[in-house]
C-alpha cells in the first residue's frame, strides 16, 4: 500500500531508481519473533527474500541513469486543450482536479469575470503550498486561485478570502495516514459583506458564502497542491469527511459579550480588519452536559478525550457565552482558557502510557530536554499535570443562533491567519 | 398494417441514433483553464556508490524512531550479522521525531561506514 508513496516520493526528490525494499505491513505493535518473520520471508511485491534484496540493494552496480545529474523540468499549461463540455466535465473527474462533484468549468469568461474580485493582477504570486513538509511544495498565481474558485461556484466576492486562504500555504488535505481535518475561520467585516452565517446552523450546508469557500480550500489544496492523491500524498486510513467543506464558517462576533475578543483580535489583528484563519485536527465532538453544574466546571470532562498531543478548541453558542460572562464570571476568554487550562490534567502515568502520538512526537522532544516535557518524564506516574501544554493551544469559537446551550469540543489548533484586506 | 407500423418505428429509431450522433458531433468544443500549480523543477541526485563486497565492512541501519519500531531494526541487524558475520551491522535511531534531521549522525556514517540502510516503519 506505500509503494506508490514511495516511488513517486522519491522520484520527486530527485532519485527516482532508489532501491528499496518492503515488509507486510504493519511492523508496530507486534512482537519481535513476528519481525524476525518477515525478515525472514519474501518482500509481498516482489516477492523475493527480504534479505536478498537488502543485500542486492548495497551491493549491485549502478546504472548510468542511477548517477545522473541535471534537472527534471514540468511546465504547467495554461489552458486545457478546447473539447466539449462533457468531455471536459469526465476529463477533470478522470484526472482527480475536482473533489468528486460537479464543478463548474473554468472558462476564460467566468475566470476573467472572477479576477474582477481582486485588484491584484492575475500572475502575482499569492504562495507555495505542499500536502505536508516532507513533500515538494508548488507555486501558484492570483489566476490560478481564481481558475479553483470557479470550480468550487464561487462568486468575485468571495475571492478576496479564498486569496487569503491561499497565502497562508497550508492544504486542508495533510498528507498523514491519521486522517487530519482543517477548519476555516472568518472575522471582521468582510463575514457580513458576504452575508455568512455564523447563526443557526452556521456549521451546515446553509449558505453559499461559507460553503464555496471552504470547498475551494478543498480544491485549491488538490490543484495547487498536488494534496489528496490517494496513496502517494495523501495517506488517511480512513479519510475525514470534514474536508469536503473543511468547517467553513465566521465567528458570531456580534453575539460576544463586553470583554470577550473575536479570535482575530486576540491575535493582534484590528476588530475592523478582516482575516481568515486555519486550524487542524481530527474531529469536534458534542459531549453530554449536565445542567445542575456550572457550565466552566464540565469542560475539564469535556476535553477528556482530547490527546495530550493535541490542542483544544471549543465551539460555544453565544448562549453558553453569555452564561459563562453573566452567570459564572468570566469576563474574557482568556480568563477562562487560563481556568481550563489549569483544571484540565491528566496523570503522568496516563501521559506516558495510553497516547500515540505523545510517544511518537512528545516523548522524543522531552528527552532532548525540551521543556516542560522534560520535567514531566521524571515525575511521579501519579502527578498531574496539564493535559493540554500550553494556555496558547486552547482556543473559543463563538458561534450559533441561540436556539440550544450547544457546544462542541475538538482537538483543533490554530494554524495560520491571513489578511483578507489585503487581497481586496 | 401491423408490420408497416413496426418498420416505420425501426426507421424511426435509426434515424434519431443517427441524429443524435450528429448533434454530439456538432457541440461545441470551449477552451478552459487548467487548475494545476506549478511543480518545482526536479534536481536530480546521483546514488551513492555501491560496495562490491561486504566483507570487512561497517553498515549503518537507521531507525527513524516510529514508535515500536526499534526492535524490527534490531532483528534485522541480528539476521544480517548470523549471515555476514565479517561485517559490521550497527544500528543506530535518528534524534527527534521523525521530522527532524540529524546532521551529526549522516556525518558519523560517512566518516565511519560504508553503506546505509534506513528504515521507515508504521
Amino acid at each position: 500500500m506505500f509503494e506508490e508513496l514511495v516511488k513517486t516520493y522519491t522520484f520527486k526528490k530527485g532519485m527516482p531508481n532508489l532501491r528499496f525494499t518492503f515488509v507486510p505491513h504493519p511492523i508496530t505493535g507486534i512482537p519481535a519473533a513476528a519481525c524476525r518473520k518477515f525478515l525472514q520471508g519474501n518482500d509481498p511485491l516482489t516477492g523475493k527474500p527480504v534479505l536478498d534484496e537488502i543485500i542486492a540493494a548495497l551491493t549491485l552496480p549502478l546504472s548510468a541513469e542511477d548517477s545522473k545529474k541535471g534537472f527534471i523540468e514540468r511546465p504547467t499549461p495554461r489552458m486545457v486543450p478546447p473539447d466539449t463540455e462533457e468531455n471536459l466535465h469526465r476529463l477533470f473527474l478522470e484526472n482527480q482536479w475536482t473533489d468528486g462533484l460537479p464543478i463548474v468549468l473554468p472558462t476564460e469568461a467566468r475566470v476573467a469575470e472572477m479576477l474582477k474580485g481582486t485588484s491584484h493582477a492575475p500572475d502575482e504570486p499569492v504562495g507555495k503550498m505542499q500536502p505536508s513538509s516532507p513533500h515538494e511544495a508548488w507555486s501558484y498565481d492570483v489566476e490560478r486561485v481564481a481558475v479553483n474558485a470557479v470550480m468550487a461556484g464561487a462568486r468575485p466576492e468571495h475571492l478576496p478570502v479564498i486569496l487569503a486562504l491561499a497565502s497562508t500555504g497550508v492544504p486542508s488535505l495533510y498528507t498523514s495516514t491519521t486522517s487530519f481535518a482543517r477548519m476555516v475561520v472568518v472575522n471582521g467585516p468582510i463575514r457580513n459583506e458576504l452575508r455568512m452565517n455564523a447563526g443557526i446552523g452556521a456549521l451546515g450546508p446553509f449558505n453559499q458564502a461559507n460553503s464555496v469557500i471552504g470547498r475551494a480550500w478543498t480544491l485549491m489544496s488538490i490543484n495547487l497542491a498536488a494534496a489528496g492523491k490517494a496513496g502517494e500524498t495523501y495517506m488517511g486510513s480512513q479519510g475525514n469527511n470534514y474536508n469536503y467543506n473543511n468547517l467553513c464558517m465566521p465567528e458570531n462576533e456580534e453575539e460576544l459579550p463586553e470583554g470577550w475578543k473575536p479570535f482575530h483580535v486576540q491575535l493582534g489583528y484590528k476588530p475592523g480588519e478582516s482575516v481568515v484563519s486555519t486550524f487542524n485536527g481530527w474531529a469536534f465532538i458534542h459531549p453530554d452536559q449536565s445542567f445542575g453544574k456550572p457550565f466552566h466546571a464540565q469542560i475539564p470532562f469535556w476535553l477528556k478525550f482530547v490527546s495530550p498531543f493535541s490542542p483544544a478548541t471549543l465551539l460555544l453558542d453565544p448562549t453558553i457565552i453569555h452564561q459563562l460572562k453573566e452567570r459564572e464570571g468570566f469576563d474574557s476568554k482568556e480568563q477562562l482558557i487560563e481556568w481550563i487550562h489549569k483544571n484540565t490534567k491528566v496523570s503522568v502515568g496516563d501521559w506516558l502510557d495510553n497516547f500515540y502520538s505523545v510517544q511518537n512526537f512528545v516523548h522524543p522532544v522531552g528527552r532532548r530536554g525540551v521543556e516542560p516535557y522534560a520535567s514531566w518524564l521524571k515525575l511521579p506516574r501519579e502527578e498531574m499535570i496539564p493535559q493540554i501544554a500550553s494556555p496558547d493551544n486552547i482556543h473559543i469559537l463563538s458561534v450559533g443562533g441561540g436556539t440550544n446551550l450547544f457546544w462542541q469540543a475538538g482537538d483543533f489548533g490554530h494554524v495560520s491567519s491571513a489578511s483578507v484586506d489585503k487581497w481586496r | 398494417m401491423k408490420r408497416g407500423l413496426s418498420l416505420l418505428l425501426v426507421l424511426g429509431f435509426v434515424a434519431a441514433v443517427v441524429l443524435s450522433g450528429a448533434g454530439r458531433d456538432r457541440e461545441p468544443k470551449i477552451t478552459v483553464h487548467n487548475p494545476l500549480g506549478q511543480p518545482p523543477a526536479i534536481a536530480r541526485v546521483p546514488m551513492a556508490p555501491r560496495i562490491d563486497s561486504l566483507e570487512g565492512k561497517t553498515i549503518y541501519i537507521v531507525d527513524i524512531g516510529f514508535t515500536d519500531t526499534h526492535q524490527f531494526f534490531t532483528e534485522m541487524r541480528d539476521l544480517l550479522s548470523s549471515r555476514y558475520p565479517a561485517t559490521t551491522w550497527v544500528v543506530r535511531t535518528k534524534i527527534g521525531t521523525y521530522f527532524d534531521d540529524d546532521p551529526a549522525l549522516w556525518a558519523e556514517i560517512k566518516e565511519k561506514g560504508h553503506g546505509m540502510i534506513m528504515g521507515i516503519g508504521h
